[in-house]
């Protein structure tokens, strides 16, 4: 979330109310969506939800949980007309698929929901994965994400990011671990927990 | 100023366009204060282990503020964070892994531990980060002032209630002792959670978390920020918290 208000302060949006779309998948990533539309809300940003299967396991229970309670509306059906998301929302956070998800398989809800991602006009912020890209050779035809957010370190697939803004979200990585996989992680500014790379 | 009180308006910036006469922010009592995180753990379903760790945040993301690595007239800037039998101890922990992430060199003091999975979990993150627990409390306060370019105390919390048990008694007769800044998380350690303490620990930095308490109205230090912000504004409305507005994605709110 700090994040998005890096790339896209709040006073810079162009619509009157600071609306954005978070879009969860079934597994991790889409947990991490929910984390990140709460801060959000506390942030005075408007996120709404779209999070059509929801992950058994309690800590994501308990997440989506927050978020109701936060009066973070959860929408039940992702609009087809593309232009109806355009007109309402600012930005569109995708917490689809991460590093995790095994492509091709074209399985529902996520394979329509990433049809209908692909004709947003407006800007797309991928967490880790853009949502449907190999995680190591990158997607073709699929969606175009305006800024990515890499966590822990950039994937593979990264090198094939051609958006506005590349941030990686890592500063809680322990010493041992950025050496043993010789992650070279850039300096972090401050306080802050991302870098633009 | 130092030995002087903030009158209760003063405690919060001036909001734009808040009128006056605008009733001041209610800083919760003991039972309050416990009532707010009962709420946010049985009905918002927060685990402990996502407040304290955005609390243990705030608390580095404040030192950092305060008193920046560069502002240590130590050769390195070592800090050492003094951690209590209960949550707040926790809170000192993750503050310690973040301030070792910002630059810092913190040490830990951790006599008394839980066994507990989430308190073992926070003392290996640290151990892992190379983060050093003595094995003993510096004995005079002098060692602590020439080793050392900030305290945080980390030992007792707003649950905090009665005697003062070993070891931390001695740790605090210490601690008033020294005349290294003391940076407290939520109460400082020792005080009487609305009434504060006259002849207690004075340090010159208090982190109030969630909410400001009652015996932050008695703190005379320099620095007094507000952290943990996670508070969803249902919860402030419905104990009045008035809590004024933190900065852009800042995690932490300087007082007055």
């Amino acid at each position: 979330p700090p994040l998005l208000s890096q790339a896209f302060p709040l006073p810079s949006l162009p619509r009157k109310q600071p609306t954005v779309l978070v879009v969860c998948g079934p597994a991790q990533n889409g947990a991490i969506g929910l984390v990140c539309a709460r801060h959000l809300r506390i942030f005075d940003y408007e996120p709404t939800i779209f999070y059509p299967k929801r992950s058994p396991d309690p800590l994501h229970r308990d997440f989506t949980t927050q978020c109701e309670k936060m009066d973070i509306p959860f929408l039940s059906y992702l609009p087809t007309e593309v232009q109806l998301i355009n007109d309402a929302y600012n930005a569109v956070v995708d917490a689809v698929l991460g590093a995790e998800a095994v492509v091709g398989e074209g399985r529902e809800p996520c394979a329509a929901i990433l049809a209908t991602l692909k004709h947003v006009r407006i800007p797309i912020v991928s967490l880790d994965v853009p949502s449907g890209w190999d995680v190591e050779a990158g997607g073709s035809g699929g969606i175009s994400p305006d800024v990515l957010v890499s966590l822990s370190a950039p994937k593979q697939c990264a090198r094939r990011f051609l958006g506005r803004q590349h941030f990686v979200a890592g500063r809680f990585l322990p010493y041992d671990v950025q050496k043993k996989f010789e992650l070279n992680p850039p300096e972090y500014p401050g306080t802050e927990c991302v870098v633009a790379l | 100023e130092r030995g002087q009180r903030c009158p209760p308006g003063w405690l919060w910036p001036r909001r734009a366009g808040v009128p006056k006469g605008a009733p001041t922010p209610s800083l919760p009592r003991q039972e309050e204060a416990q009532a707010i995180d009962q709420e946010l753990f049985t009905e918002y379903k927060f685990s402990v282990d996502q407040l304290m760790e955005l609390a243990g945040l705030s608390c580095a993301t404040a030192i950092a503020k305060a008193y920046p690595p560069s502002s240590f007239t130590t050769s390195q800037p070592a800090v050492l964070v003094v951690c209590g039998p209960g949550n707040n101890g926790g809170d000192g922990l993750v503050c310690a892994r973040h301030l070792k992430m910002f630059g810092y060199e913190p040490a830990v003091h951790y006599p008394k531990r839980p066994s507990k999975p989430l308190f073992e979990g926070l003392t290996t993150q640290c151990q892992k980060m190379d983060i050093p627990f003595l094995p003993e409390f510096p004995a005079e306060a002098a060692l602590i002032d020439e080793l050392y370019g900030l305290v945080v105390d980390a030992i007792f919390g707003f649950s905090f209630k009665g005697a003062v048990r070993e070891p931390f008694g001695s740790i605090l007769g210490t601690l008033e002792r020294a005349t290294v800044p003391i940076a407290s998380i939520d109460i400082p350690s020792g005080w009487d959670v609305e009434k504060g303490k006259a002849g207690g620990l004075q340090p010159d930095m208090l982190i109030s978390l969630t909410a400001p308490k009652k015996a932050a109205m008695h703190f005379t230090g320099r620095y007094h920020f507000l952290g943990g912000r996670f508070v969803p504004p249902a919860l402030q409305e419905k104990y009045a918290l008035n809590l004024p507005p933190y900065p852009g994605t800042d995690c932490v709110l300087q007082l007055a």
